[in-house]
């Protein structure tokens, strides 16, 4: 068949069958709507806790009384891991200056104090990526085997918490993308389905004067492509409306919205998805009619 | 002479009744010839048979050197566009025009849009209807609508045409003009099956007549 005449007969049924056809792209952009706000949602939880580990670090303390050698070595050997971004050392004397500092107000409780009882400590901090409860955890059992080290500390519910709480929101998404994609392809396939028995009489006359399956075909391949991208370019300018028209005003009186991205890379290609689960539902249709 | 069509002992059953009973005859390549009968005497059915909207029961047929009996459903469309049919309910676009009820023939042939202008154009002169491609099927009379049929039958210039009641809805003069388009459809090589029970479409003809009654068939004479 040839191309433009499959567009033509496409453009007549999407214009014949519009109410059909707009409430299926409705259906559609709903969709494909629901998906982009969960993986909106996804991204910036996901950004913004991607800067938390910047901030975090593992505290290492030695046994009393150790040598400066080897507490260089420590700091070597810990170095030498590439996990590892930065190793600052802060002597017994430096921490207890730290902690006055601190506790300038409640000064009394130094007093009768002869001795300091802070240890030599290590502040590890490890690169943003590395910063995963399994490595972190690594790290520190590796420390505690040195000899000398006392004690290895790190926020490992915190750590915890946060990797819980990433996986659970992806895993969330990706059942909701897969949930609704299905539902797309589902709407798509009956639109087909109802399109196709609607035209029952002409694809009979069409094969009846050898029209071949392609030929009877094509036209509703087109037709569900058109349907799903449509819905895609729907839902896409729904969600950069959401964005820009709601969010970015709301920000202006609430502060804290403004530190929510809007990840347009990840949104454009909604009208190619939309239109490739518009051909994947018409195509399950087609293959599916007895004719 | 080649055969074009052939039925070898030919039988069609529709769940208890037999619509066809050993049936046998054949159309050589360039003839023109009739089948005549009652209405239910089965000449419908024996032209679903040629064009493969049914399928035989018992027996062999042959058209335009397709067995047909045993085609692949996947080949089945190559022989149709061997084939021009002019149906009996018409099967015309309602949605689309004259022109483009012609040109759909063409366009399941992968026929270019300038070639297939001048050709829907010539078939509709052909049946004195080109004043008319813009029209839609509605808007046209009972016989206005057979001959967009028939150009739509015609405009390929298939092997093998097949017509059921060609002039069911045409009065003697048009449907005497409807004849001799056949006549010179066929002057040009192709053969044609015309089905009627109107008997002075074939009378004095000299052409094959094959004469069915209840499924059976009862006689083959020239007319």
């Amino acid at each position: 068949m040839p191309v433009p005449y499959a567009f033509r007969l496409a453009a007549q049924s999407l214009f014949r069958e519009k109410w059909i056809n707009l409430l299926s792209i409705l259906t559609i952009a709903s969709g494909l709507l629901i998906i982009s706000i969960s993986l909106f949602t996804v991204y910036n939880i996901d950004t913004a806790t991607k800067k938390l580990p910047e901030k975090f670090s593992l505290m290492l303390y030695f046994d009393d009384g150790i040598e400066k050698d080897k507490i260089d070595s420590v700091i070597d050997s810990l170095k030498k891991d590439s996990a590892v971004s930065t190793v600052k050392f802060i002597s017994k004397d430096e921490a207890m200056r730290e902690m006055k500092g601190m506790l300038k107000s409640s000064g009394s409780i130094f007093e009768g104090l002869d001795e300091n009882p802070l240890p030599d400590s290590l502040e590890i901090r490890l690169k943003r990526e590395d910063v995963s409860p399994a490595a972190v955890k690594k790290i520190a059992d590796q420390a505690l085997k040195i000899r000398g080290v006392h004690e290895v500390e790190y926020g490992e519910k915190f750590l915890s918490t946060l990797h819980h709480l990433k996986v659970g929101l992806k895993t969330i998404g990706m059942i909701l993308i897969a949930l609704i994609s299905t539902g797309i392809i589902f709407v798509c396939y009956s639109t087909v389905k109802i399109l196709f028995y609607r035209r029952k009489d002409e694809i009979e006359t069409f094969k009846l004067l050898g029209a071949t399956k392609a030929f009877i075909r094509t036209p509703f391949l087109i037709e569900g492509a058109f349907i799903g991208a449509a819905g895609g370019l729907v839902s896409l300018l729904g969600i950069a409306a959401c964005y820009y028209v709601v969010l970015l005003k709301m920000s202006l009186t609430i502060p804290l919205f403004s530190v929510i991205l809007f990840p347009s890379d990840l949104f454009l290609p909604l009208p190619l998805i939309g239109m490739f689960l518009g051909i994947a539902g018409a195509a399950t249709a087609l293959g599916r009619l007895r004719y | 002479m080649d055969e074009m069509i052939s039925f070898q002992d030919v039988t069609k059953d529709y769940d208890t009744q037999t619509a066809l009973r050993n049936i046998t005859f054949s159309v050589d390549k360039g003839e023109m010839a009739f089948i005549t009968g009652p209405s239910g005497s089965g000449k419908t059915t024996l032209l679903k048979l040629i064009y493969c909207a049914e399928k035989p029961d018992k027996g062999t047929i042959s058209v335009a050197g397709f067995e047909t009996a045993a085609i692949k459903e996947s080949t089945v469309p190559a022989l149709r566009r061997h084939i021009g049919i002019v149906f009996q309910d018409f099967r015309l676009l309602e949605n689309k025009n004259v022109f483009e009820n012609v040109a759909i023939a063409l366009r399941i042939r992968g026929v270019s849009e300038r070639e297939m202008k001048t050709r829907v154009y010539d078939s509709l002169k052909t049946v004195t209807l080109r004043h008319k491609s813009d029209a839609y099927p509605k808007s046209l009379s009972g016989g206005e609508q057979q001959r967009v049929v028939i150009a739509r039958a015609i405009v390929a210039e298939p092997t093998v045409l097949l017509a059921d009641e060609p002039t069911g809805n045409l009065d003697p003069d048009t449907a005497a003009g409807v004849m001799r388009t056949f006549k010179d459809v066929n002057a040009k090589g192709t053969t044609i099956l015309i089905a009627t029970h109107n008997r002075d479409l074939f009378r004095h003809t000299g052409r094959k007549v094959i004469k069915l009654d209840s499924g059976n068939l009862v006689g083959e004479e020239l007319g």
